[in-house]
Order: structure tokens, then C-alpha cells, then sequence
């Protein structure tokens, strides 16, 4: 076993893995169908819980990447990298179960309305945060423009957010994060709750693991730099 | 690597074709006019993805860290 597997992260990830398994029995056993789209609904058990991990990773590396750039300390650029992979990741999942639902429930796979736009967006941003660490010559440097582009990036969280309620949408008002408390039925709440919950511990632990990889990476990369005069 | 991978994922998919297939009559009850087929098809494919993708992720992180824990021990 790595040196790197703590329980720290360990624990979070199994206990969001288990989660998820209960998530499932829930999904298929438990919660009612819902009544205009029936079915293909359940999609939003998985949907809406990854994005709101992409919103929080996305946040947490606008945080990291802003305190980085003002203490320039390493260890919050190592978060920020390694929180933004699994911004990714939940990006990436909401990316490719959002068509499927909307290939039944709209007709269509994809269409240019706000939410989906400033969605993709996010992802293409967070895919240039990479791309800018690599691209330039001095890591410092590709570390803090990729830091900016980080800050950046969160802009665009509550555009997602707030575009239904700003643009006209194909996607529906908000049912849980509004003024007056959420309006779903108590069992779809419970339901929706468990992803929220199993993916968010989900993402801790991997982030967590993700984090020792890099500090890891950077150890490495220093030695060999000490041993061969290695440009780490 | 592949191989185990594989192994993981087809119980897996076995049990939610079967969850999908048990809870059939409740959407065909409920909602008369949908394309039953595809939807039970788009939500197998959501949530495999969704698996796949994290499983993915969690493999293409415990390899990364291999090969760089044996870079440091060389």
C-alpha cells in the first residue's frame, strides 16, 4: 500500500463510496417517479449532486488560488490543482448526463441555452487551467497565471446558477437552493441529499489522495533536480 | 489493469439493468406517453458513466502515484 493512502483520505472516500451504493437502492427502490418526465428524472440524483462538486472544487480552487497568489505558499497551489482535477472529473459527469436526459425530456441532446453554454465554458476554462501549468517554461510562472485563470473561472459558478432565473432556460428554476427552502417531496429531498452528501466525501478523499500525489510529484521532481541539476 | 477493470464493472452493470428492470412498472404506471425504452437505456448510460468516470479517475490517480513513488524510491 502507498505511503501517500491515510485514512484522512481513505475514510472520506469509502464512506462516500458506500453512500453511493445507497444512493442507487434509493434511486431505483425508494423514490417516487416523478410525474411530467417519469423515468429518465432520475438522472437528477446524479446530475445535480456532481455539479454541485464541480461548483464547490471550482470554488475551493479559486480560494486556494487566491491565497496562493497572496502568500505564494506551494501547498495551496497543490490544493487548488488537485481540487480543480476533481472539478473536472463532476464537470465531466454532468457534461455527458445532462444530454441523456435532455435527448428525452427536450428532445434534443444539446442546445446553446444558458446554462448548458456557461457550463461547457466552465469545463473548457478549468481544461486551460491545465493547459497553462504545462505551457510555460518557468513553473512558477504556469502556476500562478493558472492560478488567475482559477479566479477567473469561479466567475462563471454563479452565472450557472442564476442564468435560469436571468435568461430564458430550458432548464427548470431552482428546487433547492431558493429563498423560501426547497419545494421537492420529502423522499426526492432525502434522495437528493445522499448524492449530495456521497459525492462531496467522494471528493475529499480523492482530492485528498490527488493532493499526496502532487506532493509527492513535487518531492520527486526536487530530488532529481538536486541529484542531476533536473529542472523540477 | 483492463482485465480487473472490466471484472468490476460488469456486476455492476448486471445490477442496474436488473434495479432498472424492477422498477420498470412503476414509470410504465405512472407516465403513459413516454419512450419508455430510451429513457430506462438513458439512465443505465447516466449513472455507468457517472461510475465509470470516477472509477476511471480513481485508477488514473493510484497509477500516477505509483510511477511517481517508484521515480522517488530509484
Amino acid at each position: 500500500m502507498s505511503r501517500r493512502l491515510s485514512w484522512a483520505g481513505l475514510l472520506p472516500a469509502l464512506t462516500g463510496g458506500i453512500m453511493v451504493l445507497v444512493l442507487h437502492w434509493l434511486v431505483f427502490f425508494y423514490v417516487p417517479t416523478e410525474a411530467a418526465q417519469g423515468l429518465i428524472q432520475r438522472i437528477f440524483y446524479i446530475h445535480v449532486p456532481a455539479a454541485w462538486v464541480a461548483f464547490m472544487a471550482f470554488g475551493i480552487v479559486a480560494l486556494c488560488s487566491a491565497v496562493y497568489l497572496w502568500l505564494g505558499d506551494e501547498r495551496l497551489d497543490m490544493a487548488a490543482v488537485s481540487a480543480a482535477e476533481g472539478g473536472m472529473i463532476f464537470t465531466t459527469i454532468v457534461l455527458l448526463t445532462g444530454p441523456l436526459w435532455g435527448r428525452v425530456a427536450w428532445g434534443t441532446w444539446w442546445t446553446w441555452e444558458p446554462r448548458l453554454t456557461f457550463t461547457l465554458l466552465l469545463w473548457f476554462i478549468y481544461l486551460g487551467y491545465f493547459m497553462v501549468r504545462s505551457a510555460t517554461e518557468s513553473p512558477e510562472r504556469g502556476r500562478r497565471f493558472a492560478a488567475v485563470l482559477g479566479i477567473v473561472g469561479a466567475v462563471d459558478i454563479p452565472l450557472i446558477h442564476l442564468s435560469v432565473v436571468w435568461f430564458r432556460s430550458l432548464h427548470p428554476q431552482p428546487v433547492v437552493l431558493k429563498p423560501e427552502g426547497p419545494t421537492l417531496p420529502p423522499e426526492m429531498l432525502l434522495t437528493l441529499m445522499l448524492g449530495f452528501v456521497s459525492f462531496t466525501l467522494l471528493f475529499f478523499g480523492m482530492t485528498h489522495f490527488r493532493y499526496g500525489l502532487e506532493r509527492t510529484r513535487i518531492e520527486a521532481a526536487g530530488r532529481e533536480s538536486r541529484d542531476g541539476g533536473i529542472e523540477p | 489493469m483492463h482485465r480487473k477493470l472490466i471484472r468490476a464493472c460488469v456486476p455492476y452493470a448486471l445490477v442496474t439493468l436488473l434495479f432498472a428492470g424492477v422498477s420498470a412498472p412503476l414509470g410504465a404506471q405512472d407516465i403513459q406517453t413516454q419512450e419508455l425504452g430510451r429513457a430506462y437505456w438513458h439512465v443505465f448510460a447516466a449513472y455507468a458513466i457517472a461510475w465509470v468516470v470516477i472509477l476511471g479517475w480513481i485508477v488514473s490517480v493510484a497509477r500516477r502515484l505509483a510511477r511517481v513513488e517508484a521515480r522517488l524510491n530509484d
